[in-house]
């Protein structure tokens, strides 16, 4: 039993393995269609990277409509600079910095003021945790998970941009913390102590929202 | 800081599978012993377990179609613009060309071509090359000015 366990897991993950390395191939071979000036290779980019690329800046500027609008300018700087494009880089990496930037400067003319670090809290000093009463079991059964989802959304929708930023390229893109630092410019060290303090200030939301651990 | 107080720091991260394969080890070993910790490496496992099943919010298809559509009108000009400057190289190395060579070919098809060895015309040849040269680098250099400040003004814009 243990041994046809092994056997499926392996199995998938062989599967998982060829089905991304199969994506790169794909979106190498389009990128030096794109750089040839084919059409359908931007087509079949953007199709490719859409809902991601979206998330991610609907996630940074948090408004449909600017999303929207970076979205194309995204796309357009991509065509722009896409000869410059070196294809040893990731090309996942590349378009976010490129996504990134534009939002940057958006939100830098736009709102300056949600680009400020937050200010240092007295929670900092001490885990989230310490302030939150152990539990023995989570009462995630109580409630519905769609709830709990609009719920950390909402919460995580009030966190500062540089914490949204890393905890969707983290959760929902699922790139690894250096391929973040790459999209961010920054060391893997600076990364990892964000995304362990934009968890902590998520938590420290959903805990100051829904006292008493009732989020969960 | 405390061996205990190490593996708390880390333990959002272990929720985040954001730890090297030592941190991971030293996390779990830690953990297996201590009940406060495992506890909390639970608090932290429903917030990531949520965050990696958020709702992925679509792109209309218009914004997609808007997008394509602005985009080839961009590569189409790239195009365009690419073509015209092979077209401008072309025809100033034929500019050039035609300009250098001009004296000499004419002197050779008149039957003139000995003229070319006469200190008085090398001077005059030689004075017009310079002179033609020295119009082209001025138009060069306000033709680059001018690039600059066309780029300086679309970066502003």
């Amino acid at each position: 039993m243990r041994l046809f366990l092994a056997l499926i897991r392996i199995t998938s993950m062989v599967g998982a393995t060829a089905l991304s390395l199969e994506g790169l191939v794909a979106v190498d071979a389009e990128v030096v269609r794109l750089r040839r000036g084919d059409l359908n290779a931007l087509s079949e980019l953007i199709t490719r990277y859409q809902n991601r690329l979206y998330r991610y800046l609907l996630r940074i500027v948090r408004q449909p409509a600017e999303a929207e609008d970076l979205f194309q300018q995204t796309w357009l700087r991509v065509v722009e600079k896409i000869r410059s494009f070196d294809a040893n880089r990731n090309f996942d990496a590349w378009l976010f910095t490129l996504a990134r930037n534009l939002a940057i400067d958006h939100l830098r003319r736009i709102r300056p003021e949600s680009l400020g670090e937050p200010l240092a809290n007295n929670w900092h000093s001490e885990t989230v945790a310490d302030r939150i009463p152990c539990k023995d079991h989570t009462p995630l059964d109580h409630v519905l998970a769609g709830e709990r989802r609009t719920e950390i959304s909402e919460a995580m929708a009030g966190l500062p941009m540089m914490y949204r930023e890393v905890l969707t390229l983290r959760f929902e893109d699922e790139m690894k913390i250096e391929e973040i630092a790459q999209v961010t410019a920054l060391p893997v060290s600076t990364v990892k102590s964000r995304l362990r303090r934009s968890l902590e200030q998520l938590r420290y939301a959903l805990e100051a929202r829904y006292p008493g651990g009732t989020w969960q | 800081m405390s061996e205990h107080d190490k593996i708390r720091e880390l333990l959002a991260l272990a929720a985040a599978d954001a730890l090297t394969r030592a941190e991971e080890k030293q996390v779990a070993e830690h953990v297996r012993s201590c009940i406060a910790c495992s506890n909390e490496l639970g608090a932290w496992r429903p917030i990531a377990s949520e965050l990696r099943r958020l709702p992925t919010p679509q792109p209309s298809s218009w914004l997609v179609q808007a997008t394509l559509a602005r985009a080839e009108a961009k590569l189409t000009e790239q195009a365009e613009h690419d073509w015209n400057r092979r077209v401008m190289i072309v025809f100033v190395a034929f500019a050039w060309l035609f300009t250098i060579a001009d004296w000499p070919v004419f002197h050779f098809v008149s039957g003139h071509f000995g003229s070319l060895l006469e200190p008085q015309f090398s001077y005059t040849w030689i004075s017009f090359a310079a002179f033609t040269a020295l119009g082209w680098l001025a138009g060069g250099v306000a033709a680059v000015m001018l690039a600059m400040r066309q780029r300086g003004e679309k970066r502003l814009a």
